[in-house]
């Protein structure tokens, strides 16, 4: 049975395909259900002196998600309403650089450099940076998503325009 | 037609009698007409540089695009505000790198001149070979914008020495700054860290448009809409779409405020951390928002305080500046770069002497809506997109902006209903008198 113990980072790089996999077949929904309840996906402002410890209680983020709102995310961009993904984007996501870090309890910190093609209509922007999750390990060995924090490597979105997908 | 110079073009088209607004497409696709803007607008109008909270205290910096000009919105060791040009008098080069912080001089990289922060030269890096009295009439000292005023806080320059005053220009603006700036004890209002930065390929004055724009709220933002409702959950008693919709037939209003300024006065259930409590947010914050509006109800009576309490308020600062007063107190700047693209940089703010939790919420409602993964704004870039690419290629002159048009008057200070483009018709009729240098609105 693994624990965040024992979690090497061939199963770690397994979870995390899988997750580019349902991001990049808009399994949205399925996406959503990796999180823990009490989970948080947050991207700090661009700007941020410390986007790694940056909170998004005090100070504005480009994103800061609670598992309601993860929920709530995916369920949207599903809808032909939500414009700004209709018809859907394609989009590829890269996970390189795969290293595990330390270990509280059930939980491992990891942390994995991406970059995420997206192509809408004829334009198509690159977003590229590190992603830092804390993953759960629970009693049957299953993997879930506590905590994940994407540091982007730019200093605004005028070359993107908008972050409409899930990175 | 398109031979004629620009100041000859009638490009917005106002027939009082038949009740319709018209503006032609070329004011949003010829280049020719955004070169004469930067001329005509940019260069006459107040246009937003910052917040004095951001530069608290002596030293402190930040670095900022206005209008395509690379300024350095100071705090200088003196005291003083001041907005100076981030370019070396030497050769020009960019002197200062940093977005921002604090500093006792600036250096230029280049050759070595070093500047205070008043911008007064220092240093030429040379013993010998200028002329002692060389910067006597201070002509290489860093280079000031004309005019730096601010309202309550808000910084604004402007490029024109003989410009009106800001507060002349704000006109009735002031009224929805004030009802932003006096949620807070002390009536200041503070800026967050943070920003968001991203982009439009559309010209700039279809997000001007977007972002007052009571009528596109329901069909654009049905998704955010119903995303609202799951958390609001079903104790609300109604969907945000339904109350939308009703309070529509009810309330609200839009209005021009005076020199092409316009404001948005509607009711969406959201909450106001002001004071418009919403069961989501819980019985402590319960008590926080009761005693604000108490508050406001002493001190300014209670139609100036349900206005603060109650109104959610979008006002477009002509030519280029946004107040969001939500949940969020938000400000956008939309930055032209082309006849076809523009930039957006928005600020959170926060009252000065709110609590944490209140902050957090405002913060909350903030990147649930706006901002590039917002779920609102990302629809509204789609929409501006969309706009710019179908008048692009298609062989109709006009935009339609008639909804409410009334049979006479000025244009720039009517009301009309919340879901009607009143407020879009007001920044357009300063845009023609602007353009063309005689109104006109107001001859029928």
């Amino acid at each position: 049975m693994i624990t965040a113990q024992t979690l090497n980072r061939e199963t770690v790089e397994d979870f995390l395909y899988h997750e580019a996999e349902l991001l990049d077949d808009w399994r949205l929904p399925e996406w959503a259900e990796l999180f823990t309840d009490d989970a948080k996906y947050d991207i700090a402002s661009l700007d941020a002196d410390d986007p790694a410890h940056a909170s998004s209680d005090s100070s504005l983020f480009v994103l800061a998600d609670d598992r309601e709102r993860i929920a709530g995310r995916a369920k949207r961009l599903m809808k032909k309403t939500a414009h700004a993904e209709y018809p859907h984007s394609k989009t590829r996501h890269l996970t390189s650089n795969v290293r595990l870090g330390e270990v509280r309890g059930n939980e491992r910190s990891v942390k994995a450099n991406f970059v995420v093609y997206r192509t809408k209509g004829d334009r198509t922007a690159r977003y590229m940076g590190e992603a830092r999750y804390v993953l759960v390990v629970d009693d049957q060995g299953g993997i879930r998503i506590r905590s994940k924090r994407c540091i982007l490597d730019l200093n605004a979105l005028y070359d993107q325009g908008r972050l409409t997908i899930i990175i | 037609m398109p031979s004629l110079p620009v100041s000859e073009r009638r490009l917005v088209d106002i027939d009082y009698a038949r009740q319709r607004f018209r503006v032609n497409r070329d004011a949003f696709r010829d280049p020719k007409i955004f070169e004469a803007e930067k001329e005509l607008i940019f260069a006459k109008c107040w246009l937003y540089l910052g917040h004095a909270s951001e530069i608290a205290q002596k030293g402190d910096f930040v670095s900022r695009t206005v209008a395509g000009r690379d300024l350095i919105f100071m705090h200088a060791r003196s005291g003083a505000l001041t907005a100076l040009y981030n370019s070396c008098t030497h050769r020009g080069a960019r002197i200062c790198r940093d977005k921002r912080g604090s500093t006792k001089s600036f250096s230029c990289p280049y050759h070595g001149w070093v500047f205070n922060t008043e911008g007064k030269l220092l240093s030429m890096n040379a013993e010998t070979g200028f002329v002692k009295d060389i910067n006597a009439d201070s002509g290489l000292d860093l280079k000031k914008v004309p005019r730096l005023e601010h309202y309550r806080g808000f910084h604004f320059v402007n490029f024109d020495a003989n410009a009106v005053s800001l507060s002349d220009f704000l006109a009735g603006a002031k009224d929805f700054i004030d009802a932003m700036c006096d949620q807070s004890v002390s009536g200041e209002i503070a800026v967050l860290p943070g920003e968001h930065a991203y982009s439009v390929s559309a010209n700039y004055k279809f997000m001007c448009e977007n972002s007052y724009d009571g009528y596109h709220l329901l069909p654009t933002h049905v998704s955010y809409l119903e995303a609202l409702d799951d958390k609001l959950g079903a104790d609300s008693g109604q969907s945000a779409v339904a109350f939308i919709a009703n309070a529509y037939k009810n309330q609200g209003r839009a209005r021009g405020l005076g020199h092409g300024h316009a404001g948005l006065e509607s009711w969406v259930p959201t909450g106001r951390p002001v004071a418009s409590w919403i069961p989501p947010w819980g019985p402590e914050l319960k008590k926080e928002i009761e005693a604000t509006r108490a508050r406001l109800e002493q001190r300014f009576g209670k139609e100036k305080s349900d206005f603060i309490s109650d109104v959610q308020k979008n006002l477009v600062i002509f030519p280029n500046l946004v107040f969001n007063d939500n949940a969020g107190l938000t400000v956008r700047t939309i930055e032209p770069m082309s006849v076809n693209s523009m930039r957006i940089n928005a600020w959170a703010f926060a009252p000065v002497g709110e609590s944490a939790a209140l902050t957090t919420v405002r913060l909350d409602n903030f990147v649930h809506f706006l901002g590039p993964a917002g779920f609102g704004s990302g629809d509204d870039v789609e929409m501006l997109e969309l706009c710019q690419r179908g008048l692009d290629h298609t062989a109709v002159e006009w935009n339609e902006i008639s909804r409410g048009m009334k049979q006479d008057g000025d244009i720039r200070t009517q009301i009309c209903g919340p879901d009607e483009e009143g407020q879009m018709r007001a920044y357009w009729a300063q845009w023609d008198l602007m353009m063309r240098g005689q109104p006109a609105f107001g001859a029928g």
